[in-house]
């Protein structure tokens, strides 16, 4: 063995290991590009976010408006609250991949599927879920460019089964790990929707301020999803609770 | 038409206060859920009476002995306000009120009937005592799953099927609760100012009951579990159970056994002749049992079907449907056979008691389910701001079939309601023989 053929193979079994390396590790790297990304829309920790919701038909006139109160809590476990005059009243209730639904004045909390979950005017799965990192297997697809950024392009697939969308390709910003956008497909796979995430201040991105969701199905809606609020709350068990959800509790 | 004024001028005393009261809830209790809430609603309903059925032919045999309400006018406002004790504790006591204002006109054949009316709807107290948060007051206590049927329904007992989802006026209780991560468990005494009355006073929902409910969330499917202990229907007990089976279809099931039920009952002497009184009452009845079972299925194009079957032991016996039809026909014959009074008093007279005795032949008509045996189908969809609905009651016994069909509009504050409903089948189908033929409704709801 010549020394060139020695320093070959010393490449290539370098290569290889860290191929392999990287093979092994990818899971737990997209991973852990999901927690940072979830951090953003604050997906990690007990919260009571306050949301606004703005829908603009395709020629740009508005549609409507909603308000929602969401109790984000551990454990893929979260209570919305619609607060619009439209709406009042109604409740969602999501602990991992069970839902519940309280109508305005029914005093009587309805077991719903996954598909339930996503009729009516909002997807409550769009305001309520603020984490990928629990829900979602991934995989790194590559870099690529958006805009003026570089972005990881990340190709996401379900792992609950009461998820609103089955499939998920998400880009985050390389520098930071940000999401930038995300193309969501239903379990048809078909493309429902496509986001784009929105920040304060994009050169250092703290918190997303905002989704917009263009709608890709049916109406071609533009939906804006603005985080008004968000702080620290753990509410009591009893609230998640779904018969719990006929009572009217305090929020203050 | 003193009484109207004082009506009228009643209603508009509280509905002020009431209004002024709402907009005290609003400013206090903006923080809540769905503390403080508004409605303002204009109703229209139409109604076309049946040319068929018992109703029908006692109108025939003396004019206006039933008369039809052909069309209601309604507008009415409805505050919905909670306060709570000044404290930061997540459980403080709260008093909870909702109250209905309404003035209606209602046209009777060819004439008008004006009315205006409040009344209050819920109210009531709560507060938390450990791990217990108890209630008392008037309140809508509503169990079990069902769509079309809830047998264990057994305190609020509402009605199902409306062409409208109108507010429920609550029931005078006392409630306990508790509620764990899993698990829920609530004890109800309903109509405890009853618990002396008269079993003539206190029937179906009015009775005065204890009543129990625990509820059990295992994974994908919740499971109910129900007693009920009536001052003269004595025990009864039931189970529920919703399972989401996958991410389109539900399964639900309810079963309810009833040691003693109200229903009603013809009086034995009545047989086929015209009677004097009103041969029909309630009455306190043996035991029954009731069943549903139902699936709801959902797709990614807003499409939903629900379908259910249910079996309602309480209603009228097929027997009792075929005893009934033979006394339609033989008052229907009566006063045409030969040997009757010839002269005219005595022929008004004859025709007035078989109208009479005919329209009290509507009575058992009052009942939650007619036949035993019912099927239901609906059909939804749910785009955007629409919800389009379309829905058929069917009972096998007879093929009578009620057809429902129903569209809403939701806007910002403005809901728009419009809903069709015909009732039909074979002539001799009990839903071919009710007083309508045909009802729809228009309503316009703004929600503040």
């Amino acid at each position: 063995m010549n020394r060139a053929t020695a320093i070959t193979l010393y490449a290539a079994t370098l290569l290889i290991a860290f191929f392999g390396m990287s093979a092994v590790h990818a899971g737990s790297d997209v991973t852990a590009l999901l927690v940072a990304a979830d951090r953003y829309r604050g997906g990690q920790g007990n919260l009571q976010v306050e949301t606004e919701v703005q829908v603009r038909n395709r020629d740009g006139s508005p549609d409507k408006e909603r308000r929602y109160t969401v109790f984000a809590q551990a454990q893929r476990k979260s209570l919305v609250l619609m607060r619009s005059p439209a709406e009042q009243g109604q409740k969602v209730l999501m602990l991992g991949d069970d839902f519940w639904l309280l109508l305005p004045g029914s005093q009587r909390p309805l077991r719903i599927t996954a598909s339930q979950k996503l009729l009516g005017d909002a997807s409550t799965g769009d305001i309520a879920t603020l984490s990928w990192a629990d829900d979602y297997n991934g995989k790194l697809v590559g870099e690529e460019r958006c805009g003026a950024q570089t972005c990881l392009h990340l190709s996401l697939q379900a792992a609950s089964k009461g998820v609103s969308y089955q499939r998920i390709e998400l880009w985050l910003g390389k520098a930071h790990g940000e999401p930038i956008a995300a193309d969501l497909y239903v379990h048809s796979d078909k493309l429902a929707k496509q986001a784009q995430f929105v920040y304060a201040n994009a050169d250092a991105p703290s918190t997303v301020t905002e989704m917009v969701l263009h709608d890709r199905l049916s109406h071609h809606k533009e939906t804006r999803l603005r985080y008004v609020s968000r702080r620290a709350k753990s509410v009591p068990e009893a609230w998640l609770n779904p018969m719990f959800l006929a009572r009217n509790p305090a929020l203050e | 038409m003193a009484r109207r004024s004082i009506l009228a001028r009643r209603g508009v005393a509280v509905g002020l206060v009431l209004a002024l009261a709402g907009q005290f809830a609003m400013a206090q209790t903006r923080v809540d859920g769905d503390a403080a809430r508004v409605e303002l609603r204009l109703r229209y309903d139409l109604s076309q009476a049946n040319p068929g059925g018992p109703i029908a032919d006692a109108n025939a045999r003396a004019p206006g002995i039933a008369a039809h309400a052909s069309s209601h006018a309604v507008a009415e406002a409805e505050l919905r306000g909670t306060w709570r004790a000044p404290s930061v504790a997540a459980g403080r006591p709260a008093v909870t009120a909702a109250a209905v204002i309404d003035a209606e006109r209602s046209t009777l054949s060819h004439s008008h009937v004006t009315r205006a009316d409040a009344r209050l709807i819920e109210g009531f107290a709560a507060g938390d005592f450990g791990h217990w948060q108890a209630s008392a007051g008037r309140k809508v206590v509503a169990w079990d799953i069902g769509y079309g049927f809830r047998p264990n329904d057994v305190v609020q007992q509402e009605v199902r099927r409306t062409l409208l989802a109108l507010p429920q006026q609550g029931r005078p209780l006392l409630e306990a609760e508790r509620y764990g991560a899993q698990t829920a468990t609530a004890l109800v005494w309903v109509n405890p100012h009853h618990a002396n009355a008269a079993s003539d006073a206190q029937r179906g929902a009015a009775e005065s009951a204890v009543a129990a409910r625990a509820y059990a969330r295992d994974g994908a499917a919740d499971w109910h579990f129900f007693g009920r202990w009536g001052r003269h229907t004595r025990a009864s007990v039931g189970t529920a159970l919703a399972w989401v089976v996958s991410d389109e279809l539900e399964l639900h099931a309810s079963t309810r056994l009833l040691q003693r039920r109200d229903g009603w009952q013809i009086d034995p002497q009545a047989m086929l002749a015209p009677r004097a009184i009103q041969p029909w009452r309630q009455a306190t009845l043996g035991r029954a049992a009731q069943a549903l079972v139902g699936a709801s299925w959902t797709g990614e194009q807003q499409v939903s079907l629900i379908t259910e079957w249910w079996y309602d032991g309480t209603a009228l016996a097929n027997r009792e449907w075929d005893d009934w039809r033979s006394r339609n026909v033989a008052l229907a014959a009566f006063g045409s056979q030969g040997g009757l009074p010839q002269n005219l008093i005595t022929a008004t007279a004859t025709a007035t008691a078989t109208a009479a005795n005919l329209a009290w032949q509507a009575t058992p008509f009052a009942a939650g389910n007619l036949r035993r045996n019912n099927v239901l189908v609906r059909l939804a969809w749910q785009p955007a701001r629409w919800v389009v609905s379309l829905e058929a009651l069917v009972a096998p016994s007879d093929r009578g079939q009620v057809v429902t069909a129903a569209g809403q509009w939701q806007g910002e504050t403005l809901r728009i309601n419009a809903a069709w409903r015909s009732y039909g089948g074979p002539a001799d189908a009990l839903f071919a023989q009710l007083p309508q033929r045909r009802a729809a409704v228009l309503a316009a709801t703004w929600s503040f």
